[in-house]
């Protein structure tokens, strides 16, 4: 398994997350947060704001779908400009469902 | 070292970090206030509150539907721990003690490997070369 943390755009994040849900993928958690890149963020009129809001989705996939993930997130959340975000993946070693109690996706 | 996250209901915050000291846990770190979630149920819907599986099908007849009366998501809280390879099942089973009711939305647990831990105030590193 995988975790897949993508932070996106703010006003990106719903078509994102409705094109994951068409493709199969529906569960997922969304944090609101701030950031800033390589830019050091962004300059306007002179001030510079360097914590730039964000939303980081963050979901758990079977390895065997995390390209179709990544790939999905790409397409949706590309501007082509500064601030598209950046997709992390890191392994995943145990899942377990709380209500059951059992372990797996 | 092992990362340990938990995704559980907002009203049960207080009571999983009481059982997490109480088994020797006291160390955390939470998302302030709530993060928003949602599992195969694709957040709340009156009409059907829960069913077992998403199938391709399910969710289409879902998306047509949406925006008659659906919460998209749920609000949840996200916290995360850093614990002993040793202590992982002991923290595990203890989240899940106090987060079950049985019910859809209890949320879920994802453990994750960390390879270094640094203590801010002594510079102390705990390298971990082998997993497990």
């Amino acid at each position: 398994m995988k975790m897949i943390r993508a932070i996106v755009r703010p006003e990106k994040a719903e078509e994102v997350v409705g094109a994951l849900a068409e493709a199969g993928f529906v569960a997922l958690t969304k944090i609101d947060v701030v950031g800033r890149g390589k830019q050091k963020g962004i300059e306007v009129e002179g001030i510079r704001y360097d914590e730039l809001p964000k939303t980081m989705l963050l979901l758990v996939a079977r390895e065997e779908n995390v390209d179709e993930i990544v790939d999905i997130i790409m397409e949706n959340a590309r501007t082509g400009r500064f601030g598209d975000g950046r997709i992390f993946i890191s392994p995943v070693e145990e899942s377990y469902t709380i209500r059951t109690g059992q372990r797996g996706l | 070292m092992k990362e340990i996250y938990a995704v559980i209901r907002i009203n049960k915050m207080q009571a999983t970090k009481k059982a997490l000291e109480a088994a020797g846990f006291p160390a955390m770190t939470a998302y302030t206030y709530r993060v928003m979630g949602r599992g195969k149920q694709m957040g709340l819907r009156p009409d059907e509150l829960s069913f077992p599986e998403t199938s391709k099908e399910k969710i289409k007849e879902i998306l047509a539907k949406e925006g008659k009366h659906a919460m998209r998501y749920v609000p949840k809280r996200l916290l995360y721990l850093v614990v002993e390879d040793a202590d992982v099942n002991k923290v595990v089973d203890t989240i899940i003690k106090t987060n079950q009711s049985g019910h859809h939305g209890d949320g879920r647990i994802f453990v994750c490997p960390v390879q270094e831990t640094i203590q801010i105030r002594t510079g102390e590193r705990i390298t971990e070369t082998k997993p497990n």
